[in-house]
């Protein structure tokens, strides 16, 4: 009963903690994945350009940020913002040293990381786009943003839709790396609760759990979603 | 050679039956192929000739009957509702008595074409390297395409890895060989280089059973014409006997579909 | 930005480099032959098997490698007294063993399902051919399937060595001071993260440039039929 115990949601029970604890953590997740997005649609614009400095660019920002660590990353936004910060606060006249918040340092860590990971996947959407389609369009005299928003973006998107999946997952086990910046995440908080239970086996496996079922849930989603987009596709009504 | 090693049939099928599922697609079929026969097995898609073939070396289990190479049944078990292969090794050893030839080639794309040659002598006969070389060049030769031997399949035509892919039966010195519409995936120029292998192969005596649509091949290079329909034998008998004055209507009208 | 800074603080990381390419080698190694034996599991006759297989899978891909971490590393330190008593505690409080055991594991999830492709992925017509040739068993899988299963995962699985190189800086959060940690160090000891981080960032993308390159000529080297066709005699001559 003391397993019990330790999971409830009262005084002395770990349960809200750690609640609490996976909302950070999905809404870390949430925020790294959608400046991932943001950052990964740029860069994939980048990489289709016409202009071989904007492509190279582009490479060269994907293959390196794929090839060095995510922990990096982290350290460099988590100490690098606190050290600008810092500085920027110390010159206009407050003492001391002030750290930069470890959600945006993580958020921005994760979606700068994912960023590249999802510029290829919007490429790779983009290239299986069909461009008969978008022929089609432009014979139809759409153009620019109404070619963009009707015609082309909603390609890109069904096709992206399964690789855009495998990001997610990524980013999510991800964010348990924050925890290095203290932020209390559901690592975190497994780690805290350890140390003070002196059951760190519980508490590691349960917060695995749940990251298990989010995992779970995630799938599902983004199956539901290729379902009802795929629609559309080539084999008509399933 | 014994008398009676001439007399038995180099293959025998008795009763044989075959279903996917709820359809039955062999319903009965027997015969006996002899030595030095180049047997024509003609009929029209469904018919079941194909699945006839495969049931010979096994790739397909039959549901019921026997089969017979060489003298020797090979031995099935009950598994479940069907069939199942008893012993791996005799069939291992039967099937590198029946060679096969297949409609897509099915060459191995990671080995050159000399290997391909070579990879079964060694592997399941258990031959020396340097005769089974020596001997897969000749065959190259034979074919016609002994430049190509360092070659991957990927890199030759489809007449081309045709001829390899029989070569590689040739190399295995089987007793017969099964050809599984062998020109069927072939584009029209490329079928006249394969029909040349196969007819000289026929001259040269022999046991050749053969799968196909190639009306004029069965006509003028088979000794004997089975004919399939629905998965039973209609017509079964010398190939002019069989041309020149069909007991079945059904076989006249496949004929004439195709005699111009 | 001070360059000489830049430089010391490459020295003093690149004595972290040969813990990181002995956990990668290790930990790559290991769960390679993890993975294969899952894979092989996926595909067995019984159910259970195959169950135990994908639960597996499912269990190791859906949590975070951390997480796996620190469940061995600290959480089997519960367990003291029993592995003490069965002589196994040496291994479980030393975090290389620790880290290795996460990393293969881990990277035996992702493998697994990578081989299976491949596997799944060899032409029902190449294994018939074989099997009318007279081929069964361990034969057929020696000299058909698995060659033409290992060419076709290679590009794939070397992507996967990239990814334990960069797995590998996880250890730094269990005491170990490979690239990763010595980094953490010298940036809590100058705060000079940006210097530090150019520095361990060029020495991992050296060491995964590297990798892919190597990778890339193995690949070339095994498939030489997806080449085009060789241009001239000669060429094919050289291939005897």
């Amino acid at each position: 009963m003391e397993l019990l115990h330790n999971f409830s949601f009262g005084p002395g029970g770990w349960g809200a903690a750690l609640l609490a604890a996976t909302l950070t953590t999905v809404a870390v997740a949430v925020c790294g994945f959608v400046i991932g997005g943001v950052i990964g649609a740029l860069v994939a614009w980048a990489k289709l350009a016409e202009r071989a400095l904007l492509r190279f660019a582009a490479d060269l920002y994907t293959t390196v940020l794929r090839s060095i660590p995510d922990l990096l990353v982290i350290y460099l936004f988590y100490f690098g913002g606190s050290l600008a910060v810092t500085q920027a606060v110390n010159f206009w006249g407050r003492d001391g040293f002030v750290g930069v918040p470890p959600f945006a340092a993580g958020a921005m860590a994760i979606g700068v990381v994912s960023g590249a990971y999802q510029a290829e996947v919007f490429r790779g959407a983009f290239r299986a786009s069909s461009r008969g389609e978008i022929e089609a369009g432009k014979a139809v005299g759409m153009s620019g943003l109404l070619l963009f928003r009707r015609i082309i973006a909603p390609q890109v998107l069904r096709h992206a839709l399964p690789g855009t999946g495998n990001v997610w997952q990524m980013v999510l086990k991800e964010s348990a790396l924050i925890s290095v910046t203290g932020l209390v995440e559901l690592l975190r908080q497994a780690q805290i609760a350890a140390g003070s239970t002196r059951k760190p086996f519980e508490f590691f496996l349960i917060a695995g759990a749940i990251f298990l079922a989010i995992t779970w849930i995630s799938q599902h989603v983004f199956s539901c979603f290729e379902r009802r987009t795929g629609r559309y596709a080539a084999g008509g009504l399933y | 050679m014994s008398e009676s090693d001439r007399m038995q049939p180099v293959i025998s099928l008795r009763s044989l039956h075959k279903s996917f599922g709820s359809l039955e697609v062999l319903k009965g079929i027997s015969f006996d192929a002899h030595k030095g026969e180049v047997i024509a097995v003609l009929g029209s898609s469904g018919s079941g000739k194909s699945t006839m073939l495969r049931c010979i070396n096994m790739l397909e289990i039959p549901t019921a009957g026997e089969v017979v190479v060489g003298g020797e049944t090979i031995r099935l078990k009950k598994h479940g509702a069907n069939l199942a292969i008893a012993d791996q090794r005799q069939i291992d050893s039967v099937r590198s008595r029946a060679a096969m030839v297949f409609q897509s080639f099915n060459l191995w794309s990671h080995m050159t074409i000399l290997e391909n040659l070579i990879e079964a002598p060694i592997h399941v006969q258990r031959r020396s390297r340097a005769e089974c070389v020596a001997e897969a060049i000749a065959l190259l030769e034979k074919v016609g395409i002994a430049d190509k031997r360092n070659a991957y399949p990927g890199h030759l035509s489809g007449g081309q890895q045709q001829r390899a892919a029989i070569a590689r039966a040739l190399a295995m010195h089987p007793q017969v060989l099964l050809f599984d519409e062998p020109t069927s995936a072939l584009d029209p120029e490329r079928v006249g280089e394969v029909l040349t292998v196969m007819r000289s192969l026929a001259n040269e005596g022999r046991t050749m059973l053969v799968v196909t649509h190639e009306i004029a091949f069965a006509r003028d290079v088979a000794s004997r014409v089975i004919f399939l329909h629905e998965g039973i034998v209609e017509e079964d008998g010398p190939a002019n006997k069989v041309f020149g004055n069909p007991r079945s209507e059904r076989f006249r009208r496949f004929i004439s579909t195709f005699e111009r | 930005m001070d360059p000489f800074f830049i430089r010391d603080s490459f020295f003093q990381l690149l004595s972290g480099v040969p813990l990181t390419i002995e956990l990668t080698v290790v930990g790559f190694l290991l769960g390679l032959v993890l993975a294969m034996l899952i894979a092989l599991m996926r595909f067995s006759r019984s159910l259970p098997l195959r169950n135990a297989a994908r639960s597996y899978v499912f269990v190791m891909r859906g949590t975070p490698l951390l997480v796996q971490m620190f469940l061995i590393y600290y959480g089997l330190g519960q367990f003291r007294p029993t592995f003490q008593s069965l002589g196994l505690w040496q291994f479980f409080r030393e975090p290389y063993w620790c880290g290795i055991l996460a990393l293969s594991f881990n990277s035996a999830a992702y493998g697994s399902e990578v081989l299976r492709g491949a596997l799944n992925s060899v032409s029902k017509r190449e294994i018939e051919a074989a099997r009318a040739c007279g081929m069964s068993g361990v034969l057929l899988y020696r000299r058909i399937v698995l060659p033409i299963a290992l060419r076709q995962a290679l590009p794939a699985y070397g992507n996967e060595l990239i990814l334990m190189v960069k797995a590998t800086s996880l250890v730094s959060t269990i005491t170990m001071m490979e690239v990763t940690g010595i980094a953490a160090r010298l940036i809590s000891e100058t705060y000079r993260p940006v210097e530090v981080f150019i520095a361990a960032g060029a020495i991992y993308f050296a060491i995964n440039f590297l990798l892919t390159r190597a990778v890339s000529m193995l690949d070339w080297w095994l498939t030489p039929h997806f080449r085009g066709v060789p241009k001239s005699r000669q060429q094919e001559r050289a291939n005897v």
